[in-house]
C-alpha cells in the first residue's frame, strides 16, 4: 500500500510532537503564539494579581521580645496549619535522622534558596506579573523566580526534579489553580522534613478582599506523606512597595561547614574605630 | 529620625507572628549558634552599621577590663525587613552610644543576635517584629 507523502510527514511529525511530550522537557517543546490583543485585554478580566504582597506576619505590638515570637528567616513564616503534617514510616525514620543533626543548620547559612513549599513562606515580598498565558512570581528571597504557565500545555510526566518543580496553572473562576510536579530531593518539605520526587504540589491563589490574598497550600507524596498536608497563608498588597535586590552571598557570615556544624564569621570590618561622640 | 520607631519613645515596636496550629522545628540558620535561653544587654559605641544581606550587623566598640575596647558584632534582620519596618542604612551611625539586646553566642565569642537597642535618649529600636509600617 503505498502511503502518500503527505501523510507520511504528519504522522513524523505528530510522533516527535508525542515524545516530546513524554519527555522531561516540555517547556522546550511546547510554542506559545504570539499574544494577541485580545489576549492582553483579556488579562484586564481576571482577577487583580499585579503588584507586591507579602505574608502577613503582623500582630499587636507587645512589651518584650519573646523569643518564641521572632521570624527566622531561614524557617520562614509559620502558617495555618489544617492539618497535621503526618509522614509515612519510612519517611519518619528519615526525618528522625535530619532532627539528630538539627542543632547545626541548614543550607540556608550557605544561602541555598529553599524550594518548594518553603520559598513562598519568607518574611520577604513577593511581585506577580500576569501576562498572557503566564503569571510570574518575582520571589525577593533570594532573588528567585516562579513561572507558572496558564498557557494550556500539559504538566510533564516525566520532568527534571528541581527547587521549584514545573507549574501549570488555570484559572477556576476567581481562584488560580496551580499544580507543580517534578521536584528535587535536595529540599525539603519543612525545616528537615524530606520529601521524594513524586511530591506533588497544588495551589489556590484567591482574593479574599481587594488587597488580600489567600493561598492553600496542599502537597501530596505517596511515598513520604500519609495524608495531604494542607497550610494556608496570607498575603497582603502593598502598593508603595518595590521588590528589593536580595543578594545573598553580599556579606554572609553564617556558614555550615561540611560535618555541618554551623558558625558564624565574626570578623571586625576593617576600619579605624571613631571616637564617640559627646 | 522620623517615623514609629520616634514615635514609639520608650516602647519595645513589635508583632508577633500569625498563628500556627503546630511549633515549628527549633534550630535554624544562624540561630543554632545563638543562646535563645536568655537574653544579654551591653553598652558600647557603634563602630559600623552594615546594612546588607542576609543581614545586617551591627559593630559595637565595648571597653574591656584590661582599659582597651572589644569590637562586638551582631546580627541582625535584613535590611530588605527593616526598611519596611521603620530602618534606614543610617538608624545607627558610627560613634551612636547605645546598650544592646541580644541573644548571645553559644561558644562565648564576643557577638550575637541583634534583638533591639535603647539610646542614651531612650529611644528603642527593635529588629525581630513583623508588621510593615506601611500598610499599602
Amino acid at each position: 500500500m503505498i502511503v502518500s507523502c503527505k501523510a507520511l510527514r504528519a504522522v513524523v511529525i505528530a510522533s516527535l510532537a508525542l515524545s516530546a511530550l513524554a519527555s522531561g522537557s516540555v517547556a522546550q517543546s511546547f510554542k506559545r503564539p504570539a499574544p494577541t490583543a485580545a489576549d492582553w485585554a483579556a488579562l484586564a478580566k481576571l482577577p487583580d494579581f499585579n503588584g507586591v504582597w507579602e505574608v502577613r506576619m503582623g500582630g499587636p505590638p507587645s512589651g518584650t521580645v519573646n523569643p518564641s515570637q521572632i521570624i527566622n528567616p531561614a524557617v520562614g513564616v509559620p502558617s495555618m496549619r489544617p492539618t497535621q503534617l503526618a509522614l509515612t514510616p519510612e519517611y519518619e525514620a528519615k526525618r528522625k535522622v535530619l532532627m539528630a543533626h538539627a542543632e547545626q543548620d541548614n543550607q540556608s547559612a550557605n544561602c541555598l534558596p529553599p524550594g518548594m513549599p518553603g520559598i513562598m513562606a519568607q518574611p520577604y515580598p513577593m511581585e506577580f506579573l500576569l501576562t498572557p498565558g503566564q503569571v510570574t512570581i518575582v520571589i525577593e528571597a533570594y532573588s528567585q523566580v516562579r513561572h507558572i504557565y496558564t498557557d494550556g500545555r500539559p504538566l510533564p510526566n516525566d520532568p527534571d526534579p528541581n527547587f521549584f518543580g514545573t507549574s501549570i496553572g488555570h484559572w477556576e473562576g476567581d481562584t488560580l489553580v496551580v499544580e507543580s510536579v517534578g521536584f528535587s530531593t535536595q529540599t525539603e518539605i519543612e525545616p528537615h522534613v524530606p520529601h521524594s520526587e513524586k511530591m506533588r504540589i497544588l495551589e489556590k491563589f484567591r482574593l479574599t478582599d481587594p488587597d488580600t490574598m489567600s493561598i492553600e497550600t496542599t502537597v501530596t507524596d505517596p511515598e513520604a506523606l500519609a495524608a495531604p498536608y494542607v497550610t494556608n497563608r496570607t498575603l497582603k498588597r502593598h502598593r508603595s512597595w518595590t521588590i528589593a535586590e536580595y543578594i545573598c552571598e553580599q556579606n554572609n557570615r553564617n556558614f555550615v561547614d561540611a560535618s555541618g556544624k554551623a558558625g558564624v564569621n565574626l570578623t571586625v570590618p576593617g576600619a579605624p574605630s571613631p571616637a564617640p561622640k559627646q | 529620625m522620623n517615623g514609629p520607631i520616634r514615635a514609639a519613645l520608650g516602647a519595645v515596636i513589635f508583632a508577633g507572628l500569625v498563628a500556627a496550629a503546630a511549633s515549628v522545628a527549633a534550630a535554624h540558620h544562624g540561630f543554632a549558634v545563638f543562646d535563645t535561653s536568655s537574653q544579654k544587654t551591653i553598652t558600647g559605641t557603634v563602630r559600623e552599621f552594615e546594612w546588607t544581606n542576609p543581614h545586617t550587623w551591627v559593630w559595637l566598640d565595648v571597653p574591656n577590663d584590661k582599659g582597651g575596647v572589644d569590637t562586638w558584632g551582631f546580627e541582625g534582620m535584613s535590611p530588605n525587613f527593616l526598611g519596611r519596618r521603620g530602618w534606614t542604612r543610617k538608624s545607627l551611625q558610627p560613634g551612636d552610644k547605645i546598650t544592646v539586646t541580644y541573644f548571645g553566642m553559644k561558644d562565648g565569642s564576643k557577638g550575637g543576635a541583634f534583638l533591639s537597642c535603647k539610646r542614651p535618649s531612650g529611644e528603642q529600636l527593635t529588629m525581630w517584629g513583623g508588621s510593615p509600617t506601611d500598610d499599602n
